[in-house]
């Protein structure tokens, strides 16, 4: 499906979401975010080292520093996609902990799980297919969740929040990696051109899907800035959350306990 | 961009490349699998956290103590640091409080011998990309080199976006794509190799620091 097919009865406002810079069913999106990643997954990696420059593993690394991960914890990668958190979890956990790759999508799991055995981290990750406003878990089961540039494809964020709240053990902690606003307006500026512009075309090229990319540009606008983010799992029960802006705001790692 | 997490990349990029070529090493690699030494050299900003399972990987260790659990943490000064390669000397150095350890020693001393099995030369190494120059001048042509390699790629991005804003335009090939996207490649090896060198820079131009101090005081 394209981004452009809308539900032909028009739904009540409070019944849609945005997907993109549409007004979408809700329904409808979990289903279209669906068909953004089923599209993109096998070029999912290499677009990712293209349009950040390569920057998106000092990130993911950032994010594995603030984790406080040790072995034995037990980890959930939500909107795990091809599993580059998993694989370095997966190795300092070790063989007393477990890490487990979840996602909505199929296809990228399947990348993943390819992509991981190829490395040969295999026995302590565990792959699952979930929605993250559902999680398929007991209360209290995690130590550690990340949910890296996966959030802002959620329909509903606070449900999603609330509900990995509910699985993360008490003294546990999530991370939240995502595109956010630039603090400064001139970066803003470049950043807008560069994901409206040359990101969509990019990803014609490599990818040869334009629409997936140009709703990726969209969803990165109208992803909650910081303090708004911030707000929001504070108000599902986190503490001390706090953010960190990374590369001038391009990405900021929110990190919130259960205590 | 974060600093901190390009020299960790960087030091772990070096540490498992050496690794791959030493065929013994995945032995005495598994001896510390499942542990995690914490190292804390007083002159870096940041300590270094090393967890080893089929191969090593290099974070930055959180400073919040509720984090700090290594099976063991070690405390030294950069001088001291070359002399870890003997892993006998290891009681000597904590008896002279030259190293502060917390925790399991076996860690340390199979770090150590595996890092003096491995045989990096760090002063071998840094000669290689510097000949007998001093560090400082060392740190500004690495520093030249990468500006270089980044104008490249801006200007080469800056190409792109130009032809992209045509109208009609079909001047993009595949060609130039890949051309492109081995650029971008190119920079992160070159921004890893930078910051691995930058490290061992740092470390020796230390060493040398302190060498010529305490030559200079012995006189
Ligand atoms: C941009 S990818 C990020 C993948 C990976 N975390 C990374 O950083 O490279 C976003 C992922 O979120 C997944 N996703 C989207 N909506 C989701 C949902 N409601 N629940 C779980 N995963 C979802 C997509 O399938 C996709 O794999």
């Amino acid at each position: 499906m394209s981004a452009s097919e809308t539900p032909e009865s028009q739904p009540q406002q409070e019944q849609t979401t945005h997907f993109g810079f549409k007004q979408v069913d809700k329904n409808q999106k979990v289903n279209m975010v669906k068909d953004v990643f089923q599209s993109v997954a096998a070029k999912y990696d290499i677009m990712n080292d293209l349009m950040s420059l390569g920057i998106h593993r000092l990130w993911k690394r950032y994010t594995i520093d603030c984790s406080g991960v040790r072995a034995g914890h037990k980890v959930l990668d939500l909107a795990g996609g091809t599993g580059d958190l998993t694989a370095k979890f997966s190795r300092i956990v070790g063989e007393s902990g477990q890490v487990i790759l979840a996602d909505i999508n199929d296809a990228m799991l399947k990348v993943g799980r390819d992509k991981l055995r190829d490395k040969g981290i295999v026995g302590n990750v565990e792959y699952v297919q979930a929605n993250a406003e559902e999680l398929p878990f007991p209360d209290n089961t995690f130590d550690i969740i990340t949910i890296a540039f996966g959030l802002r494809n959620v329909t509903d964020k606070d449900k999603a929040l609330a509900s990995m709240y509910r699985v993360l053990k008490p003294g546990g902690r999530l991370l939240v990696l995502e595109f956010s606003k630039p603090s400064n307006e001139i970066l803003n500026k470049v950043y807008d051109t560069y994901s409206f512009h040359l990101l969509p075309k990019i990803g014609q090229l490599v990818a040869n899907d334009a629409d997936s990319y140009q709703y990726l540009a969209e969803s990165i606008r109208m992803h909650p800035e910081q303090e708004v983010l911030k707000g929001m799992m504070e108000n599902v029960g986190f503490e001390q959350t706090t953010y960190h802006n990374l590369t001038g705001g391009i990405v900021a790692l929110h990190r919130g306990f259960k205590f | 961009m974060p600093l901190p997490q390009l020299v960790t990349s960087g030091i772990e990029l070096a540490l498992n490349k050496v690794l791959l070529l030493d065929p013994d090493s995945q032995g005495r690699l598994r001896k510390l699998s499942g542990r995690s030494l914490q190292v804390k050299v007083n002159e870096l900003p940041w300590p270094l956290m090393f967890s080893f399972s089929s191969q090593i990987d290099v974070r930055i260790a959180s400073q919040d103590p509720q984090d700090t659990i290594a099976d063991c943490l070690i405390e030294l000064n950069l001088e001291t640091l070359p002399k870890l390669k003997d892993s006998s000397q290891l009681t000597q150095l904590i008896q002279q409080k030259k190293l502060n350890l917390i925790g399991d020693i076996y860690v340390a001393q199979t770090f150590s011998s595996l890092m003096k099995d491995l045989d990096i030369d760090w002063e071998e190494q840094l000669a290689k990309y510097t000949g007998d120059v001093v560090a400082h001048q060392t740190f500004s042509s690495t520093k030249t080199l990468f500006k270089k390699a980044k104008f490249n790629l801006e200007q080469t991005a800056e190409k792109l976006a130009e032809n992209l804003r045509q109208p009609n335009s079909v001047s993009i090939t595949q060609n130039e794509m890949i051309l492109f996207s081995e650029d971008v490649n190119d920079l992160r090896s070159h921004t890893e190799r930078l910051a691995a060198r930058i490290a061992r820079l740092e470390q020796t131009a230390q060493i040398k620091a302190e060498q010529n101090q305490t030559k200079g005081s012995a006189k």
